[in-house]
């Protein structure tokens, strides 16, 4: 059998360099692997996953040019209780709007038109039936971030107590998720707990960058 | 290219923490005992109480059927069967015999649901094809990831890189091929190395063995193919899914050599059928067996 050599993977935008691109033999496109706290755009014809427990991804792009991309977050749960309720700018929803605001202002920066602009968002499981369900609260943040944006969420799938894999390709706004088993559960909930802990020892300033 | 000391050796790690109950391995000799009467596997069940309570449970719940009420141990063996005895007493003996190796990769209660929703759907299967042993293939398919809990107990690291390596292929590298790619062999093979360690039916063996390589089969092709495609619709059960393409892919001659006629009707109906099912047979088969309950 002939094997099509794979393509040299295109350009990165600046800033992105770290993250992870594998060659995908289904979509025929290379796709970049985001970790629980980064974020990627990009120009080019190219796809974007990652794996979602209790955390969410928005995917954002531009419907006329195509520039897009994804994050991938949760609200820290060091916020007490129902902190991140009462105060807007508590310490737990600064983080997600840090990852919403890095997203989109990257987007726009490389020429993104903010009316453009093509919300889907995804995750927010509750996958482990004995916590607490932040999943939901995570939903929550994203849905009022956007609503106070004034940015339309056109497809959703988030909540239940799934994991998923979401890949999502910016060029034409294709997104496929897919529900994963329970066998990854716990692989998942370990990377964002280590992510959670991370953001959780940082001081959180005005000014820091957190990505 | 598996290397077979190398897996002979693993199980052999853990033969003292996984034991068969005593009742399994006494039934199991008398059944291949020809000297021994139902009698006397009746009396080796009435010898373990807890075994026998929860035998009777099942015979009278709607895993079987039966019309009339079974309230002794004789009248269960005789009504099940000495065959079905066996597969039953091996079912119900083997959560309890695995939570000797807990593991930080999966929890007891996901594993043993996905194996419960495979033995089910097995038998659903068994039971259309109509030319095999429907209660053979639910052991088979409660059985089929044993060898699981043996790398997830003693090669976690591996295990967990086996894992990664599937959520960076975006879910399309196979669990048993990432395990290969790890490891150099898969959960298949260990598990069949445990069968045999068990001295477990040769049916059994063959199931574990090769429900993710169905073209290996030798002795019992029809009931292999039964577990592969009942590990993939137990996977549609779980995450709750009609579409094939949601899940990893069926081996292409598995329907036919099953005897099985494929279709999405089949698969919807099998897989609405099972997620019925599986809440009675969770009570029956895993919440008494793993001692998670008595630990809640």
């Amino acid at each position: 059998m002939a094997i099509s050599p794979i393509p040299r993977p295109s350009l990165v935008l600046p800033g992105f360099e770290h993250v992870r691109r594998n060659w995908n033999h289904t979509y025929g496109t290379y796709a970049a692997r985001l970790l629980p706290g980064e974020y990627y755009v990009t120009a080019c014809d190219e796809g974007v996953y990652t794996t979602l427990g209790s955390c969410i991804s928005a995917c954002i792009r531009d419907r006329v040019s195509g520039i897009g991309g994804m994050n991938h977050f949760m609200l820290p749960a060091s916020a007490d209780a129902d902190g991140w309720k009462s105060t807007s700018l508590s310490a737990a929803t600064r983080y997600g709007n840090f990852a919403m605001e890095h997203l989109i202002n990257v987007i726009l920066k490389h020429g993104g038109q903010r009316q453009n602009l093509e919300v889907k968002l995804f995750g927010g499981g509750r996958i482990l039936a004995n916590m607490t369900d932040v999943g939901m609260r995570n939903i929550t943040f994203a849905r009022d971030y956007l609503a106070t944006e004034g940015l339309k969420v056109t497809a959703e799938d988030v909540g239940d107590i799934y994991p998923r894999m979401v890949v999502y390709f910016p060029a034409t706004g294709k997104v496929r998720v897919k529900r994963l088993r329970s066998l990854h559960n716990n692989v998942i909930v370990e990377e964002e707990t280590r992510y959670l802990s991370a953001i959780e020892s940082k001081p959180v300033g005005g000014d820091i960058e957190l990505f | 290219m598996a290397d077979n000391e190398t897996i002979v050796e693993l199980v052999r790690g853990v033969e003292g923490l996984v034991t068969l109950s005593h009742v399994f391995i006494r039934i199991n000799q008398l059944i291949d005992s020809p000297d021994s009467s139902m009698a006397d596997i009746a009396k080796a069940v009435s010898q373990d109480p807890s075994f026998t309570v929860r035998l009777l449970r099942v015979a009278n719940s709607s895993f079987y059927g039966f019309s009339s009420s079974i309230d002794t141990v004789d009248k269960a063996v005789s009504v099940i069967g000495t065959g079905r005895i066996r597969s039953l007493a091996l079912s119900m003996s083997v959560a309890s015999s695995f939570a000797g190796l807990p593991n930080d990769l999966v929890s007891m209660d996901n594993f043993w649901r996905h194996s419960l929703y495979c033995a089910v759907i097995a038998r659903i299967l068994a039971r259309r094809a109509g030319k095999c042993d429907p209660e053979a293939v639910f052991t088979a398919g409660l059985l089929h990831d044993i060898g699981e809990l043996v790398i997830f107990n003693r090669l976690p690291e591996q295990a967990k890189d086996a894992l990664l390596r599937v959520l960076d292929s975006v879910d399309e590298l196979p669990i048993h091929e990432a395990e290969r790619q790890a490891m150099g062999f898969d959960h298949a093979q260990v598990g069949m190395e445990m069968a045999r360690q068990w001295n477990l039916p040769p049916l059994l063996e063959e199931c574990i063995g090769f429900h993710h390589d169905i073209g290996k089969a030798q002795r019992y092709p029809r009931e292999v193919a039964l577990v592969h495609l009942a590990n993939i619709l137990a996977q549609m059960a779980e995450i709750d899914t009609l579409n094939l393409e949601d899940v990893s892919p069926a081996d292409p001659g598995a329907w036919s050599i099953g005897g099985i006629d494929s279709g999405a009707d089949i698969v919807e109906e099998v897989v609405r059928e099972a997620q019925e099912e599986i809440v009675e047979l969770e009570k029956l088969f895993i919440d008494d067996s793993s001692g998670k309950s008595a630990a809640k």
